[in-house]
């Protein structure tokens, strides 16, 4: 997701720091420093919900946030011992590689460019855009909207890919741009919309908002790995992140993540297979 | 949009807002201060300067600013911190905007210095006044009521400057505004509502000015 059109400027000047001389690196690696200073800190921004965003009584909150308590709670023994760095996402890189925080997490797509710049952790979530419908609408699902061909009308974030976006789930859709989530929304409970194409995950905050008024088509496309980012060349550090989000994830810590994917998707896991490790299967 | 369900969230996010527009009042008022202080020196020394020190000024301005702030924003945050000097994302936005005020205001201090005639310098030296006390008696006050219009200008650009600091993560008036949107989704409104109070900060700038110049005014 980009928010603003800098990254040129980021990216040029981390090209500069690029060719300043690399810091001596010490025996000794972050994951020692981190467990001597007593608190984890975690680079993430503060504005794209369900994420990372502000509760009404203005505190950090969403699930990258919660992935963070986890990292400070495989850490500590303790899931408050975090301070966030509020970074916009064209600041995520820059923050790594300039040692501003230990660790990212703040919905980062996986791409193999952003993997020769910093390492990349296990995976934690699978983004998609998905086709949120009004309940009890025209469409019934996925398949209806599709035999509708040119009558049906998806709303969708202006983008320069937005028309291509949607057009290759439902090829032959009317595709009408807006200006910022919400009017997206909009158009879809004005019925100048059937449909209304973003992020699943956004999709799935806002139907847990506002439960019974929508339904997902039950479609999901263009998918894309979000994972945290951390320095390269630690691998102790690297290893450290990796399990605390793996066991996260199919461990000891599963009921956290499982609440907070709960919370903020509305989807209840099932728990991971007992006797035989799920990775093997 | 429903105006009442508007005034509810804004009413919810009170304290956020405020606290963003608090922010954007100090990153405002120091970048201003500090940028004004250092800018008549910046000024002094391009009119009256000695030649190598002159060239040095002007060398200092024209960098600065030819520089977008955004770029000058992401130097004092991400560039000097490999050289050492790790300021935290406030410290460093005050540095970048007083740096790029204090070249603008360099510039009109300049301007308004040279547009005074020379008469006025050469009466000062007649009567012996020292160069100190020409300048705080007989240039200065001339040339504030010059270069006062042009100031506000460039007070109520750094105003509007302060919001690039939300991209290095400080917490003003921009960034509070984007958080409270991501949460309510009324986009339209809060943005609209924000363009409001920095067309407050800056109409407050325009007043302050006005009062300035007026107690300044040579008497009709």
């Amino acid at each position: 997701m980009m928010k603003f059109g800098i990254s040129a400027a980021i990216a040029a000047i981390a090209t500069l720091l690029a060719v300043l001389p690399a810091q001596a690196q010490g025996a000794s690696s972050k994951l020692d420093e981190v467990l001597a200073r007593g608190h984890l800190v975690m680079g993430t921004g503060s504005t794209n919900a369900p994420w990372h965003f502000k509760s009404a009584d203005d505190k950090l909150q969403g699930f990258d946030i919660d992935m963070g308590r986890i990292i400070a709670k495989a850490l500590f023994g303790d899931p408050d011992k975090i301070e966030f760095v509020n970074q916009s996402s064209d600041a995520r890189i820059p923050n790594i590689t300039t040692n501003k925080v230990d660790v990212v997490c703040q919905f980062m797509t996986v791409t193999g460019e952003r993997a020769q710049q910093i390492a990349f952790t296990i995976p934690y979530y699978r983004e998609g855009v998905g086709l949120m419908l009004k309940a009890g609408g025209k469409y019934a699902d996925y398949a209806a909207l599709k035999a509708a061909g040119s009558s049906a009308t998806i709303s969708v974030l202006q983008n320069v890919y937005a028309e291509s976006m949607v057009h290759a789930a439902l090829p032959d859709a009317k595709v009408d741009q807006y200006e910022s989530v919400d009017l997206i929304y909009q158009a879809l409970n004005s019925g100048r919309s059937d449909a209304a194409a973003t992020d699943q995950s956004s999709l799935a905050w806002y139907m847990t908002q506002n439960p019974g008024h929508y339904k997902d088509a039950g479609y999901g496309w263009n998918p894309q790995t979000y994972a945290c980012g951390v320095k390269r060349g630690d691998q102790d550090w690297l290893n450290f992140v990796n399990t605390a989000l793996h066991e996260a994830m199919t461990g000891v810590e599963f009921d956290t993540y499982s609440k907070s994917f709960k919370t903020w998707f509305g989807k209840d896991l099932p728990p991971p297979q007992i006797g035989f490790p799920v990775e093997y299967k | 949009m429903d105006i009442a369900d508007f005034l509810n969230q804004l009413w919810l996010a009170r304290t956020p807002l405020l606290k963003g527009l608090g922010m954007t009042v100090s990153i405002s008022f120091l970048s201003i201060a500090v940028g004004t202080a250092l800018g008549v020196f910046v000024g002094l020394a391009l009119t009256y300067g000695y030649r190598p020190m002159r060239w040095l000024v002007r060398g200092y301005t024209d960098f600065i600013r030819g520089t977008p702030v955004l770029v000058l924003v992401l130097a004092s945050y991400y560039v000097l911190s490999t050289i050492g000097v790790d300021l935290g994302p406030f410290e460093a936005g005050i540095l970048a905007l007083s740096l790029f005020c204090s070249s603008h205001v360099g510039e009109l201090v300049r301007g308004a210095l040279q547009s005074l005639p020379g008469g006025q310098t050469e009466a000062a030296k007649a009567i012996g006044l020292s160069f100190a006390q020409t300048f705080a008696y007989v240039l200065g006050p001339q040339a504030l009521r010059r270069a006062l219009p042009a100031w506000v200008n460039t007070a109520a650009e750094m105003v509007k400057a302060s919001t690039l600091l939300s991209i290095i993560g400080v917490s003003e008036l921009l960034l509070r505004t984007q958080e409270v949107i991501s949460r309510t989704f009324l986009s339209l409104e809060f943005y609209f509502f924000a363009g409001f109070l920095y067309f407050a900060i800056n109409y407050g700038i325009e007043r302050f000015g006005r009062y300035v110049e007026r107690k300044t005014a040579l008497p009709a």
